[in-house]
């Protein structure tokens, strides 16, 4: 069984109960002063997310101030106990608007337990999609959609099948004056790499965010550059594959709506959107990422209350573009006393609490390399004698109309029966995943 | 002449003209500049300045208070009208600002809550004038302002009222029957108070009736609450949920499926037992529905039936009704609700039924699947994880049929749920089980998704998936050879995915890539979080005992020895002993970087025994191994049992290697062993002790054999329980990396069980100990199964055991330094009681019939056991002695009738307990469940009882536990206890 989950319950921070529903009779007890008693009041807290306490297990997740609790009492599916809460999460906040936290939770507690209930029974999970729920749950107080008087003599074939039914994720009837097509390709660099500038690590995982306003019920065939589908398509047409970046994608997922079986025949991507916002796509890529930016520390101990540091950023994409908010945090050690830098370019200041000089640059143009250099001194002391460990640099950073993985959309085709005209917008993005350099 | 007039009358002007141009013109001057800057400012206020909020707090202009959240105006006349008809109770709809405010202008609020001291923290906390001018302005215009946030964010801590319920009943009652319009938002608001009091924990159960009278009513937001409070609250009121069966049942015939649905749920979710009857029907006809919503709402009803009646739902022939559902039903949710529903069904029933058990085999037949596989793409995510969850139980036929359902599954590996990707890869991996090389290949193949879910995703789910990758990197570590770079730990994840990846990365290191690991692994040496550190250390430690090709390795480990933190050293060098028993050609180079390192600076007992133990094993390398070792002995009662024991050992060996050196040591390692109150301890001394004096050289055979190097460290987990857990994959069994038995099962699980009583104790004695103490009554028992039996060979034992206990007045020994005293330590020793397991009590109980000098056998004559009356010990020493003593009876006793119904709150036990000289140290529980801590003191000894009490009075049953200092009077003292309980009540 994926889940059979006993009972889900919202705690906040200190521990208070925000929303409990029980699913089953399976768990005894009060099960939030045992996950109170035995997790959140001790160290166990944050080392581990799956906990057996008694027969029970307790999957718990934080998101913002809010503890999400999960009790089995048997042998349960753990990716899938968390998929849904991810998911419900998401359903959550696409009801609330926005956030998800406390006082989301408290001003609209009612709404959730009615989600709760439509969302999972006995404690297998049902319905999640939000385009669904959304018809017949709302605060309104309205008669379902799918109820009104007429409905007695003829059920409506449709509204049920979107209850229930299989192609859950778009409504039939919508109408746009303006047919658009927004897509993002968000890409989010992974590195870590040696004080001696060797990457150990590099990766990058991306995601197309697609943002639809098309009427009816539109099929839509996207083409990027990948290797494996370009050379399919020249084997098609009997044309040797254009010569160019191809780029290899190492592992790929979809959206739900995406037709598998014809990506793994003729490997394009063609689906039926849901209407609005979705993530179309994810993929990861570790062969051949370009890095948008090097950084180049050398941290000098003087001594023992006194250190050099300096650091050098290297921007490596096209002089044209530039990056976004780039923010480079550099560690230095607890006893930290006084700090005094120069800068070519941006803004630094120490920051105390997190025990890192933070070096901001607004906007940083391609092809440039600002450097920091610092003099820090120590307080000295006897106790801690080589007590830092050097935590990695870690940077920050968002470039636009970049991808680190050189991946483009080729093209994006849209065909419906009434055959309108579409607008397609395309944005790329390139952002800091967590990207490290040791020192 | 006209003109000399005229320049006349100009050059002499009239006073007039003098008052014109002096006093007018100027002022006409002025008061037209200045109406003109009156227009503009006129305009401005009118237009820009009115709407500024800052102008509007400062002119008190501002009519509402700011909108904390958005709210739609049903809301705010809601709030109207209960503001009107609450005119009694001022203040409680105003936010606390607005409280705090009214009482600094002195307007009488009966509100306690808020006290004067919190305004004027506010007051002073406004440090420049004006934000206190713009406090008062915006608290007192919000003041005057109508309430618009009434107490709707009631806080958890906010004391559970009576009051408020009270109230709410009242409000419920005056709504219950009008019809007036506006009267379901008022409904509304009322029920999401109670459902927000049933949330926090507040018992509103008293509002039942209150709340089924208010339910009838044709708002669906309406009925879904009173839905949920009823099914929240039916089972502590089977009476009163009876009168929500009408209205439930009149819903479920609804021509709305929306309300049928939601009817049929809440009714089949009561849980009261002896209502199930009138569940039948509504079931019936919803799982027959012609709308689908309904259908998936009745078949999770008809599971819902069965856990709280089985038997009734069998005899409506619900699985029969599900079956048909499941296949033909056009709604892939109906089937996958049918399915998940039946196989709970039969897989309960199959052990009683063999009908049962056929038809579960039958949910894993050829035709089934491949139904559920031709529709699988029609199902949900959840749906397809629980289809591929059975496919993963089927066994096909042939290659074929394997192939072909692996290439129909493919795409499911794209999938974006994580869940629908592991159950893929379960199905794959099943399948193939049999063909070793397409195994292999799916290994290959499903690496890939693997990677990037764990990559992506929060640090929960990756964990989760994680855990899976884990299992299968150490099923096959050397396909993931390529792959260790993904296993790196980023420096923000958390402990428990790093922990993980070392694990993985100790197990796919091989030639090509250990040095790029082991660097790797050195850096995480140096991480802030001790317990990654640790791990890292350990792993590289692993990674050295796996490879041919040490060299490095062996350096590195050397390093950490100098690093100078006390975990990494510690860390290093248990390593460093492992390494030395697996490669003893290094001890060389171990050896001199070991022997720097002070005793001093370890202080974790496994370092200090890894340390003692190389200190033992290369004596003659190190000059200076007798005097540290004495210098351990020395301070012998410091340490752990775990490095006693080690400490004995190595001095033996060093004794053997380098005698006079080492004499003296033995001499006092000896004499401490022997007086040391740890079993383990005291027996290897003894057991030293009598080789040494029954033959030197043969002792140098036992102890110092010549050593072998250890070539494979025992795997901690056998392959069949490694099988066994990739059986269950997917699923909790992988993250806990044991079987599933091991922790859903009873008897398996660990002994804490939740129970009220233990949250209700009282005084002093806190619940993890009580943990503790269960957890020893659990090992206890299993003990005094084992110590009958070994009784029988204890004492075949020490008849031979005279002659060891007899050169104990020899002097033979020269190294033992004062006779007398060892002596009486061991009577001492003997004289008390042991905190040791049953079975060593019992050689000692024997030996002490053979000494002398020790007290008489407990089994003879018996003296009448006399309690002291003013026995005291705190709790925190209860608990200790608690902790220590090993049960010596447990029993089930008769309370008797009259001492159960005397028994209505713990004290009353506890005065009449006192009477009999026993003393209670901690008591909680409600009736019908008691639990006690009690103690008594030995008349005229410091001799303790310790006793558990559960007492349940339905039952009139007391189940005792007793611990005793002395053991041998345990008995009477039961007797004494049980005579005093059943006292109880009749006086």
């Amino acid at each position: 069984m994926p889940v059979a989950a006993s009972a889900i319950y919202f705690l906040n921070l200190r521990g208070d109960v925000l929303i409990n529903r029980l699913y089953r009779d399976d768990v005894g007890g009060n099960m939030v002063d045992a996950f109170r008693m035995h997790i959140m009041q001790t160290k166990e807290l944050g080392t581990c997310p799956v906990r057996q306490i008694g027969g029970c297990s307790f999957f718990y997740m934080r998101i913002s101030n809010v503890y999400i609790v999960i009790v089995v009492s048997s042998n349960a599916n753990v990716a899938c106990a968390f998929k849904f809460v991810v998911e419900a999460v998401a359903l959550f906040k696409s009801y609330f608007g926005g956030a998800f936290d406390e006082d989301a939770i408290r001003n609209n507690f009612v709404l959730i337990y009615e989600l709760l209930d439509e969302i999972m029974d006995f404690g297998y999970p049902q319905n999640l999609s939000p385009e669904i729920l959304k018809l017949y749950i709302t605060q309104e107080g309205v008669r379902s959609p799918f109820s009104s008087k007429q409905a007695l003599d003829k059920p409506v074939p449709n509204a049920t099948l979107q209850v229930t039914g299989a192609v859950g994720w778009r409504r039939e009837g919508l109408a746009y004056k303006k047919n658009e097509v927004f897509l993002d390709i968000v890409e989010s660099v992974n590195l870590l790499m040696s004080s001696k500038g060797s990457v150990l690590r590099c990766d990058v995982t991306g995601k197309i965010l697609m943002k639809c306003f098309l009427s009816g019920m539109p099929d839509l065939k996207l083409g990027l550059n990948d290797k494996i589908g370009l050379e399919k398509e020249s084997q098609l047409k009997n044309r040797p594959t254009k010569s160019g970046k191809t780029i290899e994608l190492d592992d790929v997922t979809f959206h739900q709506c995406v037709n598998l079986t014809r990506f793994n025949s003729e490997k394009t991507v063609s689906f039926v959107p849901p209407d609005g916002e979705f993530e179309l796509m994810k993929y990861r890529i570790t062969e051949g990422v370009n890095l948008p930016f090097r950084v180049l520390p050398t941290i000098k101990e003087l001594g023992r209350t006194r250190m050099e540091v300096n650091v050098k950023v290297k921007s490596v994409f096209g002089a044209k573009m530039f990056a976004l908010g780039v923010v480079i945090k550099i560690p230095v050690p607890k006893q930290t006393a006084k700090t005094s830098f120069q800068v070519t370019s941006g803004r630094a200041k120490y920051n105390a609490s997190i025990d890192c000089l933070v070096w901001k640059i607004r906007k940083f143009p391609g092809q440039t390399e600002p450097t920091l250099s610092a003099e820090i001194e120590l307080i000295s002391t006897i106790a801690e004698k080589k007590s830092w460990t050097r935590p990695p640099i870690q940077m920050e950073f968002q470039v636009p109309m970049f991808t680190a993985s050189g991946l483009r959309v080729r093209f994006l085709k849209v065909w419906e029966k009434s055959g309108y005209n579409t607008v397609e917008w395309v944005r790329y993005i390139t952002k800091a995943g967590s990207y490290e350099v040791r020192c | 002449m006209d003109s000399a007039a005229t320049s006349f009358s100009s050059s002499t002007p009239s006073p007039v003209d003098y008052i014109v141009l002096l006093i007018l013109r100027p002022i006409a001057a002025i008061s037209f500049v200045f109406v003109f800057i009156a227009l503009g400012w006129l305009l401005a206020w009118k237009l820009v300045l009115v709407h500024v909020p800052l102008v509007q707090e400062i002119f008190g202009l501002r009519k509402k208070p700011a909108k904390f959240k958005p709210q739609t105006r049903r809301i705010s006349r809601y709030y109207n009208s209960i503001n009107t008809r609450n005119s009694s109770a001022p203040g409680s709809g105003y936010p606390p600002v607005l409280v705090q405010c009214c009482h600094s202008s002195s307007i009488a609020i009966i509100k306690p809550n808020y006290s004067r001291v919190a305004i004027s923290h506010l007051w002073s906390s406004l440090e420049p004038p004006s934000n206190r001018i713009r406090l008062l302005c915006s608290t007192f215009s919000q003041a005057m302002a109508p309430p618009a946030q009434s107490s709707r964010n009631p806080s958890p801590s906010q004391p559970s009222g009576k009051g408020e319920v009270s109230d709410l009943r009242s409000q419920l009652r005056q709504l219950a029957g009008s019809r007036a319009p506006g009267v379901d938002d008022a409904k509304r608001e009322l029920f999401k108070k109670v459902i927000s009091y049933m949330t926090i924990g507040i018992d509103v159960s008293s509002l039942f009736g209150e709340m089924v009278m208010c339910s009838v009513t044709p708002d669906i937001v309406l009925k879904k609450m009173c839905y949920l409070y009823v099914g929240n609250y039916a089972k502590v009121n089977p009476d009163l949920a009876l009168l929500t069966i009408n209205f439930l049942q009149r819903d479920c015939k609804d021509q709305d499926p929306m309300i049928r649905g939601l009817a049929l749920r809440s009714l089949s979710s009561l849980r009261v037992a002896n209502l199930v009857e009138y569940l039948v029907g509504p079931l019936g006809s919803g799982l027959k529905d012609n709308n689908a919503y309904v259908r998936t709402v009745a078949v999770m009803g008809a599971l819902k039936l069965y856990h709280i009646s089985a038997s009734t739902c069998l005899d409506a022939d619900f699985p029969a009704v599900l079956k048909h559902l499941m296949l033909n039903d056009s709604e892939s949710q109906v089937v996958a609700n049918c399915l998940s529903a039946l196989q709970e069904i039969w897989n309960s029933e199959s052990s009683t039924s063999e009908e049962a058990a056929r038809e579960k085999e039958g949910l894993i037949s050829k035709p089934f699947i491949y139904y559920l596989l031709n529709r699988l793409r029609e199902f949900n995510e959840w749906g397809q994880c629980l289809v591929l969850e059975l496919v993963a139980k089927y066994v096909p036929s042939d290659t074929n049929e394997n192939f072909d359902i692996m290439n129909l599954l493919e795409d499911r590996l794209q999938h974006a749920n994580g869940a629908v990707v592991l159950a893929t890869i379960k199905v794959f991996l099943q399948l193939t089980l049999s063909m070793a090389d397409v195994h292999q290949e799916v290994y290959e193949r499903i690496k890939a998704p693997l990677l990037t879910l764990v990559s992506s995703g929060s640090p929960e789910q990756s964990y989760a998936v994680l855990s899976h990758l884990h299992l299968l990197v150490m099923r096959a570590p050397y396909l993931f050879t390529s792959d260790y770079k993904h296993f790196y730990c980023q420096y923000n994840e958390p402990s428990y995915v790093k922990k993980l990846k070392l694990e993985m990365l100790t197990a796919v290191a091989n030639e090509s890539n250990t040095y790029e690991i082991v660097t790797e692994l050195c850096e995480y040496a140096a991480n802030v979080y001790v317990a990654i550190a640790r791990e890292s250390i350990r792993a590289v430690g692993k990674i050295a005992l796996q490879q041919y090709d040490v060299n490095a390795i062996v350096d590195r480990l050397l390093q950490f020895l100098e690093m100078e933190k006390d975990y990494v050293t510690a860390e290093a060098l248990v390593l460093v002993k492992d390494l030395l028993r697996k490669y003893p050609q290094w001890s060389h180079d171990c050896i001199a970087v070991v022997g720097n390192i002070s005793s001093k600076n370890v202080q974790e007992p496994k370092a200090k025994a890894a340390l003692i133990w190389m200190l033992g094993e290369y004596a003659q390398d190190m000059d200076d191994a007798p005097y540290i070792l004495e210098s351990l002995a020395e301070n012998w009662e410091d340490d752990a049992p775990e490095v006693r024991l080690h400490l004995l050992t190595a001095i033996m060996k060093c004794f053997f290697r380098r005698p006079p050196e080492t004499q003296k040591a033995l001499g006092i390692a000896l004499a401490a062993g022997l007086s040391d109150f740890h079993q383990d301890v005291h027996d290897r001394a003894l057991f030293y002790y009598r080789l040494l004096q029954y033959d030197v050289s043969s002792a140098e055979r036992v102890v110092n054999p010549p050593k072998q190097a250890v070539s494979v460290f025992a795997d901690t987990q056998s392959n069949e329980i490694k099988d066994r857990i990739f059986d269950e994959f997917n699923s909790l069994s992988i993250v806990y990396q044991k079987p599933s038995y091991m922790f859903t099962d009873k008897d398996h699980r660990g002994p804490f069980e939740f129970s009220d009583e233990i949250d209700n104790l009282t005084v002093g004695v806190e619940s993890e100990h009580v943990v503790a103490a269960t957890s020893v009554d659990a090992n206890e028992t299993s003990d005094l199964l084992l110590s009958t039996s070994e009784k029988e060979e204890t004492r075949a034992m020490v008849a031979n055991g005279s002659d060891y206990t007899a050169p104990f007045y020899d002097s033979s020994t020269p190294a033992l330094p004062s006779q007398g005293q060892s002596e009486l330590a061991i009577t001492g020793l003997l004289g008390t009681a042991d905190p040791g397991p049953q079975a060593s009590t019992a050689i000692d109980d024997l030996l002490m019939g053979l000494d002398l000098t020790a007290p008489p056998a407990p089994a003879s004559a018996p003296p009448p056991l006399k309690l002291n009356a003013r026995a005291a010990l705190d709790a925190g020493s209860f608990q200790r002695t608690w902790r220590e003593l090993p049960v010596a009876i447990s029993q089930e006793c008769e309370l008797g009738s009259q001492g159960a119904a005397a028994l209505t709150s713990p004290q009353a036990l506890l005065h009449h307990m006192q009477g009999n000289s026993i003393q209670c140290i901690a008591s909680g529980g409600q009736s019908p469940n008691f639990k006690f801590f009690f103690f008594a003191q030995k008349a005229y000894e410091p001799s303790v009882f310790l006793v558990e009490c559960k007492i349940n009075t339905s039952t009139t049953k007391a189940q005792l536990n007793i611990k005793a200092e002395d053991q041998s009077t345990s008995h009477e003292f039961l007797a004494l206890f049980q005579s005093a309980l059943s006292r109880f009540g009749l006086s």
